[in-house]
């Protein structure tokens, strides 16, 4: 019998990943579409780099100026390593919390762009509806994150 | 934690600025929402 799916931590302290080869080949691209968009500042990716003033718009640009070029870096780091490791059977401490910073960033991005809400899971999906293809990347991302969230609280306890 | 969940927002840090805006920072990295308020 083949071990089951997903992230499982390991005695000598990594994390076993088990995934499929397309899956695997379907992170490389999605963070590799994140890491260009990133890197372009594109609007797709506002949701990364939100407002620290709401109601003072030059304090936020400064606020922006003296984060905006770290906050990025950290993100394009994690987008980094997970496609570096993306067809790796195991990851070490560092890789797993990179998976789940980039894995957090992809989930946000796409749940933007097709307008997921907190009723995501109570409503009856219309089979013709277009964002389908994308919420079933979404759900795959969800779980994929949750599998990488359970491995890492699984060492803090 | 508990208290965004219910009720959408909560104060997380308070202090100088400098500090309020490295927490902001941090959570932002997170990928949650903060804001700056004064009092």
């Amino acid at each position: 019998m083949s071990p089951a799916r997903g992230v499982r931590p390991l005695r000598d302290g990594g994390y076993r990943l088990r995934l499929e080869p397309h899956e695997r080949e379907l992170l490389d691209v999605l963070a590799g579409e994140l890491e260009q968009r990133v890197r372009t500042d594109d609007a797709s990716v506002a949701r990364l780099f939100p407002s620290a003033y709401t109601d003072d718009p030059a304090a936020d640009d400064e606020y922006r100026r003296l984060t905006r070029g770290s906050l990025a870096d950290g993100r394009l780091r994690a987008l980094r390593t997970l496609r570096d490791t993306c067809t790796a059977e195991r990851l070490d401490q560092r890789e797993a919390d990179a998976w789940c910073t980039a894995l957090n960033d992809l989930r946000l991005v796409l749940g933007e762009r097709i307008g997921v809400t907190e009723d995501l899971y109570e409503r009856t999906m219309d089979a013709r509806d277009p964002r389908r293809p994308e919420l079933a990347i979404y759900g795959w991302l969800t779980w994929l994150q949750s599998e990488v969230v359970d491995a890492l609280v699984s060492r803090l306890t | 934690m508990l208290q965004v969940h219910h009720e959408g927002r909560a104060v997380v840090s308070s202090g100088t600025r400098e500090r309020a805006e490295h927490d902001v920072a941090r959570l932002h990295a997170a990928g949650l929402w903060a804001t700056m308020q004064q009092d």
